[in-house]
């Protein structure tokens, strides 16, 4: 098979998995309607993943493929181009998905439309990495937009209904402005391509590229919308944590992280575009930490993982902001667009797990209020799980998202701030990850043995616990732990891809190094701190304060327009 | 409070206007490239008389894959928050008939009136959607247009509740729908197989079929549009309709 062949494979086939799917929920039995399901994961989720790979050599070689669909004149028809992030981008969507719907199984929501629903979203997400026209980009945004919506809103949870339609009047109303804003990137250059607006722009009158200014910032602010950077990430709260658990997995997961990377690829097309990295790094940094303050201050166990993907996004932003700052072609941008890749990738991780074993212990103890729950143990026990591995399952995130060897999170976090050392940012950072500590403390309470009944009768129930949760929690585990200790190797793959030869640091085990094991000790014992000072009564109070502090439907569109003109005072002044 | 509130959307109009001024009142000549382009070559590389097609159906043919699962999307998430509305309130309102001398029982907020004239217009919309789309390459319509008058000739056929037809039944329609879906991206998956392309078309030859593979992509979308607007409007009547 030539590659352009299967350059649209990840696309196509999880598309035609939905419509088996869908096909044979109609027409077939219940039983044949479960194979059927299996059957479209193994096509449309699997098959991908392994034709992408095939890629893997090109992408080496020769740098991007480039594919216009229809094989039409590039300047009419649709330009793809598949490159190193583009491979990373599907490889994670699809593997990463794979747990949360082994999870979806027992727990659901289960019906057919979920699995079509995943793989359609699959299929989006493959469409957007490889994109390079900005109206398809807009129409593979709506989709995935429209998705989340009707996943969240799948939970008959109080509410859930509402934060769904919040998200999506939200998102969709900001997408009407990324629209204005490409119709006027047409009507300026003529073209809908990345390449061929990068060409036209060069021709511009100042007067006229202003406007085209004006046009790429009103396509950046709904982006940076969907990835819920601080002033605009409101919807995000609501929206994942009133989700089937399983979706809060993806949706933390995967979906927030994909439209920053697109951002990559948006930044290019003009150069004057770097004005606004700068700032951007300092408001990921901020929102990194005012994510965990707020994490802090929460009750409801959800609440507060929803909050520190907000902060984990704060990293990831600051990262991606300093990569681009310093131009992603040289070694240390190269390095920090890849820290934040490794970043997105184990925060998928073990953001999904922690999502995942939090609600299994929630949904036992019918309650979310994290001062409320105690002993989930033994009340899991009593459902019939024999050995705690929904709690040690929950120890491997928390342990990887507090940045503690041997797991992912520790390597991760070490590489994103190896770069940024001097910097402010990598201060700021730091306290923030003070902060996650004492915050996951807090949430590691609700597995404490319950005092109040002490000794209960050890009857294992007859009930038998579900084994897709614990099959997707031990996937996630071992991912956990498995991509720390091969960090090495992984990083040496993402530098194959991404560094070309010639300009390879040569110093390689800044990892184990003995400062990076001492921070993350005064981390840690700083967590602890903060957790005791949160704990007493001047600490509680200041948290009770902030937990009290509500924003409504007006403010979410006044931290918009803030955000955009800030970001254009940052751009012309 | 309530001032605050106020100043905040006014200063977020005043910002948002600011921002889109520039672009809508910008005099910057249009584009003329692709315009020529697509006078010129249009016919000859789609087949498609009417342009408006042979760019939705031929250039950006990704875009309309992408536009059927946003509508496709849509309608899965109303279907599911219809039917968990259902569960919870299983007795809907029972009203009294509007005009007094019919004295129905049953679907008591229709009228004989009602009935009649949908029977009878039903058919004859169906007929028109049905053209909609099959000369959506050479006329004004298509796909999209044409599904939309499908749905609302069904909706006229549920409405009349003398004439018996399986197409009103939202299992049938199901089914349809999801042989449309899967024929959709099978025809657009096909070409994968072959070098010569993706989504290029076949020539047949002969005057008005030479759209090729066009006018099937019109029937496919209608269809699918068609049945999945109806089946929702069903379920908004009140679950699902068999007669």
């Amino acid at each position: 098979m030539n590659p352009d062949s299967l350059l649209l494979t990840p696309i196509f086939l999880p598309l035609l998995a939905a419509s088996i799917v869908l096909t044979s929920k109609s027409f077939l039995p219940v039983k044949a309607r479960r194979f059927s399901e299996y059957f479209g994961i193994l096509i449309g989720l699997l098959m991908p993943i392994i034709f992408v790979l095939l890629l893997y050599p090109y992408v080496i070689n020769q740098g991007s493929l480039f594919l216009v669909i229809g094989s039409y004149t590039p300047k009419i028809g649709i330009v793809y181009k598949f490159d190193s992030l583009s491979l990373v981008m599907i490889v994670l969507t699809n593997l990463l998905t794979l747990p949360a719907w082994i999870y979806s199984r027992t727990v659901g929501p289960s019906q057919s439309y979920f699995t079509a629903l995943i793989l359609i979203q699959s299929a989006t997400i493959a469409a957007i990495s490889m994109t390079n026209d900005i109206f398809n980009l807009f129409v593979c945004l709506e989709v995935m937009g429209l998705i989340a919506y009707v996943l969240i809103s799948s939970k008959q949870e109080k509410n859930a209904v509402f934060a769904a339609f919040n998200y999506m009047m939200y998102s969709s109303s900001s997408m009407v402005f990324f629209l204005l804003g490409s119709f006027g990137l047409y009507r300026l250059t003529g073209s809908l391509s990345y390449q061929e607006i990068t060409n036209a722009l060069l021709n511009l009158s100042s007067k006229e590229l202003n406007i085209a200014l004006i046009c790429l910032l009103l396509m950046i602010v709904p982006i940076l919308l969907r990835v819920a950077i601080m002033p605009l990430s409101n919807w995000l709260v609501g929206a994942h944590s009133k989700a089937p658990h399983a979706v809060s997995a993806l949706l933390s997961g995967i979906l927030i992280k994909i439209p920053l990377f697109v951002l990559v690829r948006v930044f290019s097309i003009s150069p004057i575009l770097k004005n606004l990295t700068f700032p951007l790094a300092y408001i990921g940094s901020a929102t990194a930490l005012i994510g965990v303050i707020f994490a802090l201050s929460q009750s409801d166990a959800k609440k507060l993982l929803a909050y520190h993907s907000i902060s984990q996004i704060g990293y990831i932003i600051t990262a991606w902001a300093m990569a681009l700052n310093v131009g992603i072609d040289t070694t240390p941008g190269a390095i920090l667009l890849i820290a934040a890749l490794f970043h997105t990738f184990s925060h998928a991780i073990f953001k999904g797990l922690l999502f995942l074993s939090i609600g299994t212990a929630t949904d036992a103890a019918e309650s979310r209020d994290v001062y409320k729950i105690r002993g989930v143990n033994s009340i899991l026990s009593q459902k019939g799980e024999r050995f705690p591995i929904t709690m040690i399952c929950f120890l491997v995130g928390a342990l990887s998202i507090m940045a503690i060897p041997p797991f992912n999170g520790f390597f991760s976090k070490t590489l994103l701030t190896y770069y940024l050392k001097p910097s402010i940012n990598y201060t700021i950072l730091s306290i923030a990850g003070v902060g996650t500590v004492a915050s996951f403390i807090k949430l590691s309470r609700i597995f404490l043995p319950n005092k109040q009944i002490k000794e209960q009768t050890k009857e294992f129930s007859k009930e038998k616990f579900p084994f897709s949760i614990h099959l997707s929690l031990i996937i996630l585990a071992l991912l956990a732990l498995l991509t720390g200790i091969f960090s090495q190797n992984i990083f040496e793959l993402l530098e194959n891809m991404f560094i070309s030869t010639s300009k390879r640091p040569i110093n390689k085990t800044i990892f184990f190094s003995q400062a990076n094991i001492i921070k993350t000790l005064y981390t840690v014992l700083g967590g602890v701190l903060l957790f005791v000072i949160a704990t007493s009564k001047v600490g509680s109070k200041v948290l009770h304060k902030l937990k009290g502090i509500k924003t409504d439907f007006t403010d979410q569109y006044f931290h918009f327009a803030i955000t955009i003109t800030l970001l254009s005072y940052f751009l012309f002044v | 409070m309530r001032k605050a509130k106020l100043l905040k959307v006014f200063l977020t109009i005043i910002i948002i206007t600011l921002a889109t001024f520039p672009i809508i009142m910008s005099n910057v000549s249009w584009p003329t490239f692709t315009r020529d382009y697509l006078f010129v070559n249009a016919l000859n590389e789609t087949g498609a008389s009417n342009t408006v097609s042979s760019i939705y159906l031929g250039y950006r043919l990704m875009d309309t894959l992408g536009e059927t699962l946003v509508l496709f999307v849509a309608i899965t998430g109303t279907m599911s928050i219809l039917l968990n509305l259902h569960k919870h309130e299983l007795e809907s309102v029972k009203t009294q008939s509007t005009l007094v001398p019919e004295k129905r029982v049953k679907n008591a907020l229709r009228t004989n009136l009602v009935e009649v004239v949908a029977s009878k217009l039903g058919p004859i919309i169906l007929l028109f959607g049905l053209y909609v789309m099959l000369f959506g390459h050479i006329s004004p319509g298509g796909g999209f247009q044409g599904g939309v008058i499908f749905a609302s000739a069904i909706v006229f056929l549920v409405l009349a509740t003398d004439v018996k037809t399986k197409i009103t039944n939202s299992h049938v329609l199901e089914r349809i729908e999801a042989i449309s879906f899967i024929s959709l991206i099978l025809i657009t998956t096909y070409v994968i197989f072959f070098p010569e392309g993706f989504f290029s078309t076949i020539d047949i030859g002969s005057s008005f079929l030479s759209a090729g593979i066009i006018i099937l992509l019109n029937i496919i979308i209608g269809i699918k549009v068609g049945t999945s607007i109806a089946v929702m409007i069903i379920a908004m009547m009140g679950g699902k309709h068999d007669n």
